[in-house]
């Protein structure tokens, strides 16, 4: 019986802490004499309580009539979707971020009716699959989508854009993207592998040997800045890459990889390319650590961090990606299709080398 | 004596047998029960028709996963390779139809024997060498994964015919197919688990190996044999994530066993091995789609999401064992 009791006792310690996050304290702990079957019944509060808030926050009285222009599925309301690639990685928090401090403003002033919150993509082709069908449930007239996968997030694409959603496609495009999307906006990864690889050919016009971190194998992005690698500093004669390394966007993982590539090849080890920068400042750190700040180490994404270790001048440069920007982008494109404007199929954000000169204009 | 049945006659109905025997059984089905009500309320086209069968389609490779999965579990072990069997048979999808062009059926079959060779080898390995089923199943993993990496070149594949796409959008009767697929393979699953003889064995190799022996179970067969289903279940459910995302590749399925370990843990399968139901493994991997779908539609904040169906699992398993604790 004691058992009974501690077992209750634990489960309403855990709805009460999950519930002291939200504003209402719940009903009194049914602690002390919850005969189990009561328990499902404190349960509610813990599923209800992080919804209440929210709506509250977010329901200012939107003019209908203004809205109407935008309400593509016809019930009343503008409702935008935002699918994620994924939540964790610095530079998609970032976009993230940007992404939600531009729609909560859109909800506010009565552009749009409600948005979804950021619904998380979990880097997973399938999991944004789901995710459109939810979209398309909820039911939402526009979606942002960031697709994990060129091919793999397609269906996600062309099963919106048959529910008659306005999918807006930000950073990377799927197979479809040009044909189902209104719209997409993002920068050509193909081009970043090349600016990292024309960067390292100007910083050491000797040459010597490389090595490549790569992002998770099969990612687009991953394929397509190798792309760019290859169209660039692997046709010089004068350069030797040590290897593809599959780092995983994982900045130990890149660690590890110099400290092995400088074990083997020492002082002829001359750069690193990674594709995404916080491999690359994790490691140029370790070249420095080790007494070997000649050594190059460039990658893409213009995270805070590497800025911040650009403008200090341990990192040399790095490659930004302006997502911000891309998704701010995609968002214009909704505005201006809600109120009726042209949209262009097409918005291109540049890549661009930031180094100590310029950092100043893109570091927070 | 006579007091003793005094107190079985003033027993209050929720210590009658046959409430007891009700939720034993069922008991996590009333918490998914509970759950849809309460999302429903504050969200009502979450039962809309359109978005339970946009759940139940969702919930199919993670159901076939999890029905693999439960019967490991209650042998004792666990099946970690999963994921990556996932990415083999997807690949393996690849070569075989885009670049040899060969009939869709015969690849699918060639691929699921490849994924169940796979579930085989984990259970040799476990049963025969009696090495931990987590570590076995944690290196083929690994194993499995860079196969999957090196037959594909780490590259991603088109697979867009509308013929194989068929095997996830088509539907029967207005029901999507990945939908009949679980009804089949749940009706299949109840079978071999609660009356056939080799249920009956799983059941008796998990609860305790020792008496299993002294009866005269083949242990080896029944664990491989368990192995083996899984295998064979991830293959099916990589044919369907395949046909979903309409692309064969080699970085699918990254912990996808997690949700599989969730499911069968909400379905009141033990990890101490011997306990476990086909219907609870469903309706734990019901549960688990509905957290994910009702999270969304209830605009919770993807930051908190995690902490929430952690919160949940903790939750359930927890409720269902103190309704349970007299009824196994």
């Amino acid at each position: 019986m004691k058992k009974k009791f501690f077992a209750a006792a634990i489960a309403a310690a855990m709805t009460m802490s999950l519930v002291a996050c939200g504003s209402e304290p719940a009903a009194e702990a049914p602690a002390a004499e919850a005969p189990a079957a009561e328990a499902p019944a404190a349960e509610e509060p813990a599923a209800e309580e992080p919804e209440a808030e929210e709506p509250a926050a977010e329901e200012p009285a939107a003019d209908a009539s203004a809205a109407a222009g935008g309400d593509l599925n016809g019930d009343g309301k503008i409702i935008v979707g935002y699918i994620s690639k994924n939540t964790v990685d610095v530079f998609h928090a970032t976009l993230n971020g940007a992404a939600q401090e531009r729609l909560d403003a859109l909800v506010a002033d009565g552009t749009i009716d409600e948005w979804t919150g950021i619904l998380d993509g979990n880097t997973d082709a399938a999991k944004q699959c789901d995710l459109a069908q939810d979209c398309i449930n909820y039911p939402c007239d526009y979606v942002i989508i960031l697709p994990a996968e060129s091919t793999a997030s397609d269906p996600a694409v062309t099963a919106m854009a048959d529910a008659g959603i306005g999918v807006v496609v930000v950073n990377s495009a799927t197979d479809s993207t040009d044909s189902a999307a209104l719209t997409f906006s993002g920068s050509d990864d193909v081009f970043a592998g090349e600016l990292m690889g024309n960067y390292v050919m100007e910083q050491v016009p000797e040459g010597g040997v490389f090595v490549h971190c790569q992002g998770i194998i099969g990612n687009s992005a991953q394929i397509q800045r190798g792309e760019g690698i290859a169209n660039t500093i692997e046709k010089d004669s004068k350069w030797t890459k040590a290897a593809d390394v599959p780092c995983d966007w994982d900045a130990s993982k890149a660690v590890n990889t110099v400290d092995d590539y400088l074990a083997q090849y020492g002082d002829e080890l001359k750069a690193v390319i990674c594709d995404n920068d916080d491999m690359s400042s994790a490691a140029q750190a370790e070249c420095n650590a080790k007494g070997r700040e000649d050594i190059v180490c460039i990658g893409v994404d213009g995270n805070q961090g590497p800025l911040q270790m650009v403008k200090d001048g341990t990192l040399g440069a790095t490659v930004l990606q302006d997502g911000a920007g891309q998704v701010n982008a995609g968002i214009d494109a909704i505005v201006a299709a809600i109120k009726g404007e042209p949209v262009d199929k097409n918005y291109v954000v540049p890549f661009v080398v930031v180094t100590s000169d310029n950092v100043d204009e893109y570091l927070n | 004596m006579s007091q003793k049945s005094a107190e079985v006659n003033n027993k209050k109905f929720y210590q009658t047998d046959a409430f007891r025997m009700f939720m034993g059984k069922y008991g996590i089905g009333v918490i998914l029960v509970f759950m849809i009500i309460i999302i429903a309320i504050m969200k009502p086209r979450f039962i809309y028709p359109s978005n339970i069968l946009n759940v139940l389609t969702q919930i199919s490779v993670n159901c076939l996963i999890a029905y693999g999965m439960c019967l490991c579990i209650t042998t004792g072990g666990i099946d970690l390779s999963v994921g990556p069997q996932l990415a083999l048979v997807s690949v393996l999808l690849g070569q075989f139809i885009v670049v040899q062009g060969m009939n869709m059926g015969l690849a699918i079959i060639l691929s699921l024997l490849a994924a169940t060779f796979f579930g085989f080898l984990n259970g040799v390995l476990v049963a025969k060498f009696n090495m931990a089923a987590f570590v076995v199943t944690l290196a083929t993993q690994l194993v499995i994964r860079s196969i999957a990496q090196i037959i594909s070149n780490g590259q991603g594949m088109s697979m867009a015919s509308q013929e194989f796409k068929n095997i996830y959008s088509g539907t029967f009767l207005g029901i999507p197919y990945p939908i009949w697929y679980m009804i089949i393979i749940s009706i299949v699953m109840y079978i071999v688990m609660h009356w056939t003889k080799f249920g009956r064995y799983v059941f008796a190799v998990g609860g305790n190996v020792n008496a299993a022996i002294a009866s005269g179970v083949n242990v080896f067969w029944t664990k491989t044999l368990c192995y083996t289903i899984s295998g064979l279940l991830a293959g099916i459910a990589g044919v369907i994530f395949t046909s979903k995302t309409g692309s064969a590749q080699s970085n699918i399925g990254v912990a996808y066993e997690t949700d599989a370990v969730a499911a069968c843990v909400l379905g009141g399968t033990s990890f101490a091995g011997g306990i476990a139901t086909a219907p609870g493994v469903l309706l734990g991997a019901v549960i688990i789609g509905c957290i994910y779908n009702g999270m969304n539609f209830l605009n919770i904040g993807s930051y908190y999401q995690y902490m929430t169906k952690g919160i949940i699992i903790i939750f359930a398993v927890l409720l269902d064992m103190v309704i349970n604790k007299k009824n196994r």
